[in-house]
């Protein structure tokens, strides 16, 4: 039975934008071998790069804030992302469980 | 995603209704999709694929395709009998799970709307109570009042109404005489059996929070064994 806790990151989401604030909305669309979040998990930044709710355990957070600053630069609708083990090359957006995952990213307009 | 569809997903997730959303990933095209409609436009081919997600109750991209459903189920229905002490902290840990929470008790200075702001509290008996609300095999019921008058006959209604999880708040003294009391009543052993008496899962505190916490860690255990 799918009983997942009920993130308010949506709630959130209308709180910020209520608040004038341009707002990015990033979901976990994909998970392959162990990752931290769900299908589905969410997370939302704002054009300072404030963040709440997850799409990790941590791992990949920072880099997901900054394509979303990015998107909002570019003014860009939406953008996938997929994020794979890491390496000592980009130590910084490696998933540290060995998982990988695809995350979405759209402005909410 | 628009604001618009925003404003939806968040009014139909107050309203407690099952909807799925589905995104296009190459365009960013969103809409909401009700179970049992079909779809509109790009979304439209996919209507069989949709009602496999809800089947399922999962979240995923459909396969050779650009479109991600995410969707939403009915939360659980938690029905607590008595609205004492630990009652308040069933309502604080369960703020953020999927539970639906209602509370029977037939006190009315226990059952206060200024001790349980936002959460349905019926102030009746547990039989006239129930006529109030709508149960199913999906239905948990947490019997905290350790007074039979109160606790019996909810418990009886949970056993013939099948409900998944069924716990009893009491010492074993105290549940010894219930299942005594239950049997009498012509409920079977396994019936009986499939109460979680004394309630919760073992970690030693004896406070409220803490009582609330080991009941509250029972009902999401048993909720995933389904």
């Amino acid at each position: 039975m799918k009983n997942s806790f009920d993130e308010k990151i949506l709630d959130e989401a209308q709180d910020w934008i209520k608040a004038n604030q341009k707002v990015v909305l990033a979901t976990v669309i994909q998970t392959w071998g162990s990752s931290p979040r769900q299908v589905g998990s969410r997370m939302i930044v704002n054009e300072k790069g404030d963040f709440s709710g997850s799409v990790s355990g941590g791992c990949v957070e920072s880099a997901v804030v900054s394509e979303c600053l990015s998107l909002i630069k570019d003014n860009k609708p939406c953008k996938k992302i997929e994020f794979k083990v890491s390496n000592e090359s980009a130590w910084e957006v490696g998933l540290a469980c060995g998982g990988e995952i695809a995350v979405y990213i759209e402005q909410i307009h | 995603m628009k604001l618009k569809t925003l404003e939806e997903i968040l009014k139909k997730k107050s309203s407690k209704t099952e909807f799925a959303i589905l995104t296009n990933l190459e365009n960013g095209n969103s809409e909401i999709y009700i179970p049992g409609t079909s779809p509109e436009g790009e979304f439209s081919k996919y209507t069989n694929e949709i009602e496999k997600f809800f089947k399922s109750k999962k979240n995923g991209v459909i396969e050779n395709s650009e479109i991600f459903v995410e969707t939403y189920i009915k939360p659980i229905k938690v029905i607590i009998v008595g609205a004492v002490h630990i009652a308040q902290y069933l309502v604080d840990f369960a703020k953020s799970l999927n539970f639906e929470i209602s509370i029977i008790d037939p006190r009315g200075y226990f059952a206060s709307e200024q001790r349980f702001p936002d959460i349905k509290v019926i102030n009746k008996w547990p039989k006239e109570a129930f006529e109030e609300i709508e149960t199913n095999s999906n239905t948990a019921l947490i019997a905290l009042t350790h007074d039979p008058k109160i606790d019996d006959p909810a418990l009886q209604f949970a056993l013939k109404n099948k409900f998944y999880y069924i716990g009893a708040l009491g010492s074993k003294k105290t549940h010894e005489n219930r299942c005594q009391r239950l049997s009498e009543a012509g409920f079977t052993n396994d019936e009986i059996n499939s109460i979680h008496g004394p309630i919760g899962i073992k970690l030693g505190g004896k406070s409220a929070p803490e009582i609330a916490l080991s009941i509250i860690a029972q009902l999401v255990s048993e909720t995933y064994k389904k």
